[in-house]
């Protein structure tokens, strides 16, 4: 029965019947008896048979032999509800520098909001000379800029602090991505409302259900921030703040408010929630680091990866192991790698675009020999700053300041080819026996 | 910081070669005393960075960084006819926001019995009693002062981690007043009246044990009498961002990468002495939605459009928007929609006194679930709930 069904008349059937009929037939379709046969020496369905019309979807979406790529969530991420959580990036499945819109991993604080954007407002106010409100369409017909950056939340990782818990990239790293941008410098804003100079502090405020709201320096508004509307050449998705949300290259996740409906300028910080309860590190002696917004230099190998194992490697074969390097302070200078758990290292190639606060993709062809390794790797950037090792960050840092963890991460391939989450250190006591913070 | 002092050796750029041929020409390896081989890196004076320690974009001509720019936008930046003058009332309605020193407090004033009961009917559903959490939801309140110097190195040798709530971790209450009126109840916020928010503020400081300043109780807040709070770890954070250095503060630790445990040198061999220590996962985190695959099999057209030729009924949508966030959310303690036992026993009383109870509000349900909806409208929403609970 199954062997009779073209993939063709399948479709069609997926077309007419309801989902629950298109869940049942897909069961039937027989993946690993396909795969037996030679698949040059047989004519494929898709090769006898037109395709589809050009207008079968109007938006279009990835091949369906593609539905495991996708955001994924675990409950322990969230705090009691799926509208104040996290969706995690498949950045095991990436490629290059770009996440696609629909990949882009998403943090809320009060759901998705779904904006009407010819409702919606941006309102500057507070110590400027001239209080102005902006349409959507207001902004779009001013000159627009377009920047290649990362959005990373400053929690990503934030489970390892304390030991390795998740064996899954997607889940130690994917609480971040990068697209390209584009919009209105808020520069140009600030100067339409005319800047007072008591203005030293900017607070960004939501307009969904969580209002979020974060206090901001004026120099960074006035230097690469951004008012944006656009995401990789569309509309921001409503996941990502449509129809405007702003842009803090570099900067912590949760600072780029999404939403965004009003910069009020003041000579104070507000002390917001998520800049007092939460986005707060606290360090070993019982004080909390503040307003700390730039995300650090970080890397991680994405190939291999505990998802993307080298267990179809023979001993001798070569392959290109493969990783993302970023910086919230500048451009990615280079990336290093270890094979013995970071006693040795050796430098790595950049590949591609290498661009300021992006993702940027570094390479190193290496020849398998079947032998157990404990791979990590180290990125450096331009102001001189390098990752540093667990032990490093935790000397100065402790365990538990929940974010902004960007201590390197460790990959145990087994001579086997499996791929297991590590961390290289030494006991947590004796760290802190070291640094002093712990008797 | 490391001491370079043990430095012995300073590499030509010839031996470099030996170890690495990609370092670039400028980069010095030095092997330290302890064996350790290194690179330092060229760190970017401290006058040159950035607030955020960040390194400037480099411009020249018509680019910032490695984009290019029309200069011509930034001349006319100023000159846009865009934007409209935001009116009195429009600021009015926006400007929610409440800072430490009481600017933006509104006229109002809330007694902690007033919130008491406020909090058990809008907040404990999901809180938990006397804001003590543990439903998956932040706890509000618990935890000593003192347990912030904890850090959970090892369980085994009694170690406790630090408990931040807003008695033992928050700096100012204003922030509570500011986050309860625009942030909670989580299903329907800026539904409170001020004078709600000030009984709630009050009813949150009272359960965590906090006096005003001379040691009083606090009975009632208003707005005159707000600013004599002062929280137990107002002075728990830095750098000191409010005082009149508050931008030297800042950039004196994001400028200073070693502050917070990153480095400026490249081991490159002989990093870790002896034997390099493994810390393998011991309680592995699994169970991922959807579970975690990465294999390239036909997923149906049903993965893309799970809706597909599916409309959203009336109830349906009122449903998913409001009362899902109780009636889906298992913590919450209202019957789950789905769960036959639950419904039929809700029912067992009839449906008249379930309409009533439901349209009036019964334990931590509020009236018709927190909407404006008439009775009529209202009711069908219950039905379809009642529907998918057969
Ligand atoms: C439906 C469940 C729900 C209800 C009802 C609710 N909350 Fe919340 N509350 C949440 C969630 C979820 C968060 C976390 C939001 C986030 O992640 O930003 C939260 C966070 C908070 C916080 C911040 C906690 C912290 O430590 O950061 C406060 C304060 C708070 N709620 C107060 C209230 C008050 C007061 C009420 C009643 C008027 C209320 N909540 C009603 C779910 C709820
Ligand atoms: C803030 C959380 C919350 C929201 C939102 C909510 N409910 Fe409820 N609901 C509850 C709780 C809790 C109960 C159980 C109350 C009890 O028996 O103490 C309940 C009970 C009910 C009952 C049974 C009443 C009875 O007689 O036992 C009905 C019917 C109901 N809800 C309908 C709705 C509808 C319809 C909506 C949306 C329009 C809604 N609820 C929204 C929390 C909520």
């Amino acid at each position: 029965m199954a062997k009779k069904l073209s993939r063709r008349s399948f479709l069609k059937k997926t077309m007419a019947y309801s989902a629950t009929a298109v869940a049942a037939a897909t069961a039937l379709v027989p993946e690993k008896a396909a795969a037996k046969e030679d698949p040059i020496l047989k004519k494929q369905p898709w090769e006898v048979n037109a395709g589809d019309p050009v207008d079968i979807h109007p938006y279009g979406f990835p091949s369906p032999y593609e539905h495991n790529v996708v955001r994924r969530t675990h409950e322990l991420l969230s705090s009691g509800d799926k509208r104040a959580s996290v969706a995690m990036c498949p950045i095991h499945e990436l490629d290059g520098i770009i996440t696609p819109n629909g990949l882009f991993f998403t943090r809320t604080h009060g759901g998705i909001a779904q904006i009407d954007p010819n409702e919606h407002r941006l309102m500057i106010h507070g110590l400027v000379e001239k209080p102005l409100v902006f349409t959507v369409e207001d902004l779009k017909k001013m000159p627009s800029e377009s920047r290649i950056h990362f959005i990373e939340c400053p929690a990503n990782s934030s489970t390892a602090w304390r030991g390795p818990q998740f064996n899954s990239l997607q889940f130690i790293k994917g609480m971040m991505s990068c697209a390209e941008w584009t919009g209105v410098p808020v520069r140009y804003l600030l100067e339409m409302a005319g800047v007072k100079p008591e203005a030293k502090w900017v607070l960004a405020e939501g307009g969904d259900s969580s209002h979020m709201a974060r206090t901001l320096p004026i120099e960074k508004m006035l230097d690469d921030a951004m008012v944006v509307y656009a995401q990789n050449g569309e509309a921001l998705r409503p996941e990502q703040g449509y129809p405007l949300r702003l842009l803090v290259p570099g900067w912590e996740g949760n600072l780029n408010v999404k939403w965004l409906r009003r910069l009020k300028l003041g000579d104070k910080p507000w002390h917001a929630k998520e800049e007092t309860s939460k986005y707060t590190m606290l360090t070993p002696g019982g004080k909390a680091i503040q307003y700390f917004w730039p995300m650090e230099v970080n890397s991680v190998i994405t190939n291999p990866c505990p998802e993307k194992p080298w267990t179809h490697l023979k001993k001798g074969d070569i392959v290109e192991i493969e990783g993302l390097a970023w910086s919230g302070q500048g451009t990615i200078k280079g990336v290093d790698i270890s094979f013995d758990g970071g006693k040795n290292w050796v430098p790595a190639k950049l590949k591609g675009l290498v661009l300021p606060k992006a993702w940027t993709r570094f390479s190193y062809i290496y020849k398998w020999e079947g032998k157990p390794l404990l791979l990590c790797s180290r990125a450096y950037d331009e102001t001189g700053t390098v990752q540093p090792t667990v032990g490093q960050e935790i000397a100065k840092m402790g365990v538990e300041a929940i974010y902004h963890r960007n201590a390197i991460i460790t990959w145990e391939v087994k001579a086997n080819g499996e791929v297991n989450h590590v961390e290289i250190r030494k006991p947590l006591v004796d760290i802190a026996k070291e640094a002093g913070w712990r008797k | 910081m490391r001491k370079f002092r043990h430095i012995i050796t300073t590499l030509s750029i010839a031996a470099i070669a030996v170890v690495t041929s990609s370092a670039s020409a400028s980069e010095k390896m030095v092997k330290l005393k302890d064996g350790r081989v290194i690179i330092k890196t060229h760190v970017l004076p401290f006058k040159k960075k950035n607030i955020d320690g960040s390194a400037p974009y480099k411009r020249h001509g018509e680019y910032v960084g490695p984009y290019r720019i029309n200069p011509q936008a930034e001349k006319v930046a100023k000159k846009l006819p865009y934007g409209q003058k935001a009116t009195k009332e429009e600021i009015k309605a926006w400007d929610i926001d409440v800072r430490p020193d009481g600017l933006g407090l509104p006229v109002g004033k809330g007694t902690v019995d007033e919130g008491e009961a406020l909090y058990e009917k809008k907040c404990q559903m999901c809180h938990g009693d006397f804001g003590t959490g543990g439903k998956g939801f932040p706890p509000l309140a618990g935890g000593d002062h003192d347990s912030l110097k904890n850090q959970l190195l090892d369980p085994n040798a009694g170690d406790e981690p630090p408990v931040r709530t807003i008695g033992t971790y928050w700096p100012y209450a204003s922030t509570i007043f500011w986050y309860v009126k625009s942030g909670m109840p989580f299903p329907h916020p800026m539904t409170l009246t001020d004078d709600e928010t000030y009984a709630l503020t009050a009813y949150l400081l009272n359960v965590n044990d906090i006096t005003f300043k001379n040691g009083d109780d606090i009975e009632y807040l208003d707005n005159k009498n707000f600013l004599n709070v002062v929280m137990p770890n107002h002075d728990g954070f830095y750098p000191d961002v409010d005082g009149p250095h508050a931008k030297q503060n800042i950039k004196n630790l994001l400028a200073h990468p070693e502050k917070y445990g990153d480095v400026t040198y490249r081991c490159m061999k002989n990093c870790i002495k002896g034997k390099v220590p493994v810390v393998h996962i011991t309680n592995e985190l699994k169970g991922f939605n959807p579970p975690m695959s990465t294999k390239r099999d036909w997923g149906g057209m049903n993965w893309i459009l799970p809706n597909a030729g599916h409309k959203e009924s009336f109830e349906e949508k009122v449903y998913n928007k409001v009362c899902s966030a109780c009636h889906s959310n298992k913590a919450i303690g209202a019957p789950m929609i789905g769960d036959k036992e639950a419904w039929a026993k809700v029912l067992k009383k009839g449906i008249d006194k379930v309409y009533e109870n439901a349209i009036k509000g019964v334990g931590a349900m509020p009236p018709k679930g927190g909407t404006n909806l008439s009775d009529e409208d209202f009711k069908k929403v219950v039905d379809y709930i009642i529907s998918k609970s057969k």
